[in-house]
């Protein structure tokens, strides 16, 4: 959440002309300091939104490549979890917050950088330069 | 009309609460796109690899129980499987709306069959030039309008799905209109975009005030050949003659994560199964009305337009102003003749309707 409001009234919601975007933050290879469970819950909050992959150290040294998709924050770190994808397995996996040790916002942001001034920058330039079928490609999935 | 009619009544007579109208089935995240302003497909190659097998996708159909099945993603016809999910669908007797950029249509119509049950719905966001800088794509329109026409004449039934964003341009979205209903298409279906929270660009979102003002330049003096497939009352919302609360449990969504909370636009967690969805999931905290700024500037027809269905479905007064709707031309001078001035501020902004009309300030007469 990153619009400047907290809440809107209805009257607000109403007369809006253009609705703030959301401001992502710079996360990518981002090594929170997990110095207490309200740093860490923070952190995996972050980490829910973030879009591309981090890496879990587990206390018990295990390091893991997720893509955390989902999150419970309970009255405690044993009760709370994350429930994440990693590259080598197909199922949903579940870690609870008392067993990690530490985070890396390891794996880019998937959506970081892209603008829609840069797409009609490139458009133009391209067509200046005569090319033909300019078009955005989606990124490479290997 | 008379299934989804009969279920809403259904639900009704037995008092449910809250019910499914149209499942959003998000086979895969994959597409053959990358539009700037999407905000569905930012995820690493891993996700973006996976995908629901037929079997997944039948079971939360199953569960969900809605009479309507969209299937959008990702680009859905890049999915191995999706003839058979589609087929599957179809034996369930369920209506079928698959969403695509129809990059691909041509090539794969002939693995389809013709259905009641089974419509295309084509993603094009306007003319040519529009839709093709909308999906930053050059050519992307032809290619769809290829496949269309290949649909119709194959004898499916096709619909277009256009969203709008910051830029849109009434003249131009009248004139797209007119060209659409000429490929033989069914009717179109709308909405205004959404602030997608994980989208690359953050910059080109309509709050409602905005919304309104277009719609009601859009909407207001209807050509005769235009068919909307979606709610006359929808339509209206849109237009600024209606306020609804959004209804986020009519259109849940399921993916590859699960049941997605709340709704398909908002990704704030995701349950296991429907009923968790509908039990566990604080609904009050979300809508126009909750005063959340992730939904502050939202009228999006997944959160609106299940509410309008229900109301015009669920009285006799919604039932009569949804016929008066199908059938109005939706007279406004005023409307009318702002189109017919120049652009205040060139082709790429809105044409400012200004002065208020009906029920909301910016659209009245």
């Amino acid at each position: 959440m990153t619009s400047e409001v907290q809440k809107y009234t209805l009257a607000q919601v109403e007369s809006l002309e253009l609705k703030p975007g959301t401001e992502h933050e710079a996360l990518e290879g981002w090594v929170p300091e997990l110095a207490s469970p309200e740093d860490l819950c923070q952190a995996l909050e972050k980490a829910f939104d973030y879009r591309g992959d981090v890496t879990i150290t587990t206390k018990s040294g295990e390091k893991i490549e997720a893509f955390i998709f989902n999150r419970h924050t309970a009255a405690t770190l044993a009760d709370s979890w994350v429930m994440y994808f990693t590259p080598k397995a197909p199922e949903k996996r579940k870690l609870r917050y008392a067993e990690i040790a530490r985070l890396e916002f390891s794996g880019k942001d998937r959506a970081a950088g892209k603008h829609w001034e840069d797409w009609i920058k490139a458009y133009n330039e391209k067509k200046a330069a005569g090319e033909k079928n300019i078009a955005l490609h989606p990124e490479s999935l290997e | 009309m008379w299934t989804v009619a009969t279920y809403v009544l259904k639900k009704r007579l037995t008092r449910t609460q809250r019910y499914p109208l149209i499942l959003m089935l998000e086979p895969l995240f994959r597409c053959n796109l990358a539009c700037a302003g999407c905000g569905k497909v930012q995820y690493p190659p891993h996700i973006l690899k996976k995908q629901l097998t037929p079997e997944e996708c039948f079971a939360a159909v199953d569960e969900c129980g809605a009479p309507m099945v969209s299937i959008p993603g990702g680009e859905p016809l890049l999915h191995p499987q999706i003839v058979e999910i589609v087929n599957g669908l179809v034996a369930r007797k369920k209506y079928i709306y698959l969403c695509t950029n129809a990059l691909e249509l041509k090539r794969r119509l002939p693995e389809f069959t013709p259905s009641k049950y089974l419509t295309f719905s084509v993603h094009l966001d306007g003319q040519r030039e529009h839709h093709d800088f909308s999906v930053c794509r050059e050519g992307g329109y032809d290619i769809a309008v290829e496949g269309i026409k290949e649909a119709v004449k194959r004898g499916f039934r096709v619909t277009t799905n256009a969203t709008f964003f910051d830029g849109a341009e009434p003249n131009g979205v009248r004139a797209f209109f007119d060209e659409v209903m000429d490929m033989g298409v069914e009717g179109i279906v709308l909405s205004p975009g959404y602030s997608y929270d994980k989208a690359p660009d953050q910059n080109r979102f309509m709050g409602r005030a905005r919304v309104r003002r277009l719609f009601r330049a859009i909407l207001s003096n209807r050509k005769p050949d235009w068919k909307f497939n979606m709610s006359p009352l929808f339509l209206e919302f849109l237009m600024g003659d209606r306020t609804y609360e959004c209804t986020p449990w009519g259109s849940p969504a399921y993916s590859i994560f699960g049941w997605q909370r709340p709704c398909y636009l908002l990704q704030e967690g995701y349950a296991e199964s429907f009923k968790e969805l509908l039990e566990t999931t604080k609904w009050e905290e979300y809508g126009v009305a909750s005063g959340n700024p992730k939904c502050a500037n939202c009228m999006v027809s997944c959160g609106y337009e299940p509410t309008a269905v229900m109301d015009g479905f669920g009285s006799m007064k919604g039932f009569l102003a949804m016929i008066r709707g199908t059938f109005s031309k939706y007279p406004d001078a005023h409307a009318l003749n702002l189109l017919s001035e120049p652009m205040p501020h060139g082709a790429g902004n809105l044409i400012q309707i200004g002065e208020p009309s009906h029920k909301m300030e910016e659209t009245a007469v």
